[in-house]
């Protein structure tokens, strides 16, 4: 954003517009907020064609065939379309003000977040010191959005969700918290850019790769995590459609509930994004010397299908089994990374 | 000692077996889709699909041994007898009723109704669902007079 | 599961499930009591499909009742007619043709296949699993295009009438049904992969929704459920009828290999088992079928004498069928009492689900596979 800010006084001139000085950082804002909110409405469009084909496949189906040509890319602009002109119903018995809230909310968390998503060296919108520890914080508004919704609703299915949402999010904070010590015991650093700057030089720089495989083991309790945290198969307790109908966001429709489905599928690409620049080497290429987006964005769009591959071949979990995983399994799990990882920073 | 065991044996085959999964799941996302494109492409009955009808109104003597075989009774029958000479004057089926069960077709002494292949047949209205199978006919007003229609 | 102490007392909270949810397997609705995701009580609440078919059939002739059995249990509608048509042919005293026999038993163990598979299909979605539904139906598929080939229909079939089966296959079935039978044993351990074996599923449900063998005896459970008590009990191998004597196949029954035994994994593993099962009888009946008429002369208008009455037991995809007829002499039966395997099998779920998970209880309704058609009628 800053070199943004930077930039934008020359380009304005040359426009013929003329922008009071003290503007300048705050145009520059709003540009990056649209492009931030632009990126992500499309990327989730994008993913949620990629999800239904390839579950088409995965099933020996076809998936969306007519919107848009041979392979439906139109799909997901047809179902926004139909979302956007649906009746935006809410329940006579709902809390109004709250009701209307939590889609904002959930959208908000995950559209927070992205503001220091490290796509690459420049396409960033701010280098933040303390780079992931803000995602985290911002990530976990969303589960406010997700209890609001299950409580205004004043359903019961919805409110079994949302208490199940809360469950699950107090579980799996942590060893998602704790996973990524490792990383930042071995970088120094909270910041991505320099994260992702100590894993230059090939494939075998990543984090993933370093022996003793500690960062191994938590980038993949981080993704598991990262699973649960997004309420993805098979951690999807909170929306389990076969038990809850459709969970929290049971008693939602139209534009609302599309709010949800977008906070979903952002989320998908933001815990894919980071999990690629903690341990995956960002926007470093498999050879070394190699670097640019084009890396970062085929690490993410490779883990956003492994989740879509789980999604459509594991059954779900039960909450209480939800909740053992989180606490027994990846937490003691973590917690040995965290503690090799420090000792052999120690040494 | 063996609640250790059984602790990092469910770990691991909790892994595995989701590897398991994933590898079959894979192989058919490589695999030939078994779709129908249904309403592009048309799929063929078998030669004893039960489907709408077929009516053979030259052969048939309007006996109604189908209307009265038929469960549901929703076939209806009209028939104009003037000696030997026999006009079919009605034959309607009411598809919200009909169970395409075929238990019209076989006792039918003149082969003449059959089920056929055809299935589309929705429509909006419930008049619309009534097929008529009988040629529309204009009668004369003595014709009129003996006129039979019958359900059962 | 153990109780779970508490020193805060928590009001019950009673959900409505049903009569429209994902998961009752159509119109059935249970009245859960919880307390949070536990579930103190469940009570099933049927009738939404009720159609008086034992009404109807008093006022049809015998004939014309067959399409109302394909109605009861839709999954299996072929076991349906097979037990009616039994029983009608006891009444009215009349004999099948060998053939006819032997196709009756074909088609119906193939729509044991069929339904079995849409119950392994549906358990998964229960639970979560949703790629094995499709896997299952696309199987299900080939089955249903075989009957269809023979009898014209994919789900209402009246293939079985009095007397008999309702004409010859046709030339080409029974290579289309070998095809079928050299390909399927591959499918069923693809799905013993993906999903009988799959750890989250067998910790879904392992030990979940025990149902001891005397409970299950006690509320007149039958089928696959009795029989994942541990219970060996077949009507086709205990009180033969048709062509099953001549066939040898086995009973499975619920083992302790994994869990409890009469737990939902036992339940459910027993339909994989039995669609082996299945197939190894339809490859006996392939060879051992021979030529000859496949309906009985002259069956004309069944009229059993007055007085005469006979109840005959089969077993259909999901327990024993019964079927009760009373005739008065005429054209139309006095009396006609199904029954029905779902509607003693649901019975049984207020007895299993106290103290379970709520998903539990979901996994449970899953693994008694009842089809409200029957349990309604
Ligand atoms: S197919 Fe059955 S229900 Fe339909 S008209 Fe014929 S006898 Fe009646
Ligand atoms: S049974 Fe045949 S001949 Fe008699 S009325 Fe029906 S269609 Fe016509």
């Amino acid at each position: 954003m800053s070199e943004l800010a930077a930039v934008l006084p020359g380009v304005l001139e040359k426009a013929g517009w003329s922008v009071p000085g003290g503007l300048v950082p705050v145009l520059a804002m709003f540009i990056c907020a649209s492009i931030v909110a632009a990126a992500m409405g499309l990327s989730a469009a994008v993913l949620v064609w990629a999800e239904r084909k390839l579950a088409g496949h995965f099933q020996c189906r076809l998936g969306p065939v007519y919107v848009g040509g041979k392979f439906g890319w139109l799909q997901s602009i047809a179902d926004g379309i139909k979302l956007l002109l649906k009746e935006d119903i809410i329940p006579a018995d709902a809390d109004r003000p709250l009701f209307r809230l939590a889609p904002y909310l959930v959208v908000l968390g995950v559209f927070l977040a992205f503001i220091a998503f490290p796509v690459s060296e420049k396409l960033m919108v701010a280098d933040l010191n303390i780079g992931i520890f803000f995602i985290l914080a911002v990530l976990t508004l969303e589960v406010f959005g997700v209890i609001l919704a299950g409580w205004a609703s004043n359903n019961k299915w919805a409110l079994l969700g949302a208490m199940r949402a809360a469950a699950q999010m107090v579980s799996y904070e942590i060893p998602m918290g704790l996973a990524i010590l490792p990383v930042v015991v071995e970088a120094q650093s909270l910041s991505l850019k320099s994260i992702v700057a100590a894993q230059s030089g090939g494939m075998l720089r990543w984090y993933v790769f370093q022996p003793p495989f500690f960062m191994g083991v938590s980038f993949l309790i981080f993704f598991l995590a990262g699973l649960a945290s997004l309420k993805r198969a098979p951690f999807d307790l909170p929306e389990a459609e076969s038990e809850l109908t459709a969970g929290f966001h049971t008693e939602y429709s139209g534009m609302r509930f599309s709010f949800f489905f977008m906070a979903e599928y952002a989320g998908m690409i933001l815990v894919s994004g980071l999990a690629a620049a903690l341990y995956l080497g960002g926007w470093h290429g498999i050879l070394p010397g190699q670097s640019g987006a084009m890396w970062f964005l085929l690490k993410t769009a490779f883990l956003v299908f492994v989740m879509i591959w789980l999604r459509w071949t594991l059954p779900r979990l039960r909450i209480d089994q939800v909740v053992y995983v989180g606490w027994k399994v990846l937490t003691p799990f973590v917690l040995a990374c965290v503690l090799g990882q420090a000792l052999m920073a120690y040494k | 000692m063996t609640a250790v065991r059984t602790y990092f044996s469910d770990v691991f085959m909790g892994l595995w077996t989701a590897l398991v999964g994933m590898s079959i799941t894979l192989r058919y996302l490589f695999s030939k889709p078994v779709t129908e494109m249904y309403p592009d492409v048309k799929p063929r009955t078998p030669t004893r699909y039960r489907g709408i009808h077929v009516f053979e109104e030259e052969k048939c003597i309007g006996c109604y041994v189908c209307a009265k075989a038929c469960p549901v009774d929703c076939i209806e029958i009209g028939v104009v007898r003037k000696g030997k000479e026999i006009k079919i004057t009605k034959f309607d089926i009411d598809y919200q009723k009909c169970m395409f069960c075929d238990l019209c077709c076989e006792p039918c002494p003149a082969h003449c109704i059959h089920m056929g292949p055809e299935f589309e047949k929705a429509s909006f209205t419930r008049k619309g669902t009534i097929l008529q199978f009988a040629t529309p006919k204009t009668l004369t007003e003595e014709e009129k007079k003996v006129e039979k229609v019958a359900r059962k | 599961m153990v109780a779970v102490e508490k020193d805060v007392r928590t009001d019950e909270l009673v959900i409505n499930m049903g009569p429209q949810h994902p998961s009752t397997h159509g119109v059935l609705r249970v009245v859960l009591k919880t307390d949070g995701e536990m579930c103190l009580d469940a009570q099933p609440d049927i009738g939404y499909l009720h159609r008086c078919a034992e009404k109807i059939a008093e006022n049809l002739p015998y004939g014309q009742f067959v399409p109302y059995t394909d109605r009861m249990d839709y999954v299996s509608g072929m076991g349906c007619n097979m037990g009616y048509c039994m029983a009608v042919e006891q009444v009215a005293g009349i004999q099948v043709p060998e053939r006819g026999e032997w196709l009756r038993v074909i088609v119906t163990e193939l729509n044991r296949i069929a339904s079995h598979l849409l119950a392994f299909g549906t358990y998964g979605l229960d639970t979560g699993a949703i790629t094995p539904f499709l896997y299952g139906f696309r199987e299900r598929e080939l089955v249903l295009d075989l009957l269809e080939m023979l009898c014209g229909a994919r789900l209402t079939y009246s293939y079985i009438r009095i007397g008999g089966v309702d004409g010859d296959v046709p030339p080409e079935f029974m290579d289309k049904l070998k095809e079928f039978l050299d390909i399927f044993p591959k499918k069923i351990r693809e799905y013993n992969k993906l999903l009988t074996y799959n750890h989250i599923f067998m910790k879904r449900t392992v030990g979940v929704g025990v149902l001891p063998a005397d409970v299950a005896i006690a509320y007149g459970v039958t089928g696959p459920c009795l029989r994942g008590s541990g219970v060996r009990q077949d009507v086709r191998r205990d009180e033969p009828y048709s062509v099953y004597p001549k066939l040898e196949f086995d009973v499975p029954v619920g083992t302790d290999e994994h869990g409890p035994i009469g737990d939902a994994w036992n339940r459910y593993y027993i339909r994989i088992r039995e669609l082996e099962e299945s197939a190894k009888i339809l490859r006996q009946c392939v060879k051992m079928i021979s030529p000859g008429p496949v309906l009985a002369e002259k069956v004309g208008r069944v009229k059993p004498p007055a007085g005469a009455e006979a109840y005959t037991r089969s077993e259909n995809a999901r327990g024993e069928l019964g079927f009760y007829i009373v005739s008065d002499g005429t054209m139309t039966p006095a009396r006609v009492k199904v029954r029905a395997p779902s509607f003693s099998n649901i019975s049984v779920l207020p007895a299993i689900v106290r103290g379970q998970m709520l998903a539990d209880v979901v996994a449970i309704i899953g693994s008694l596979d009842i089809v409200l058609g029957e349990i309604d009628r």
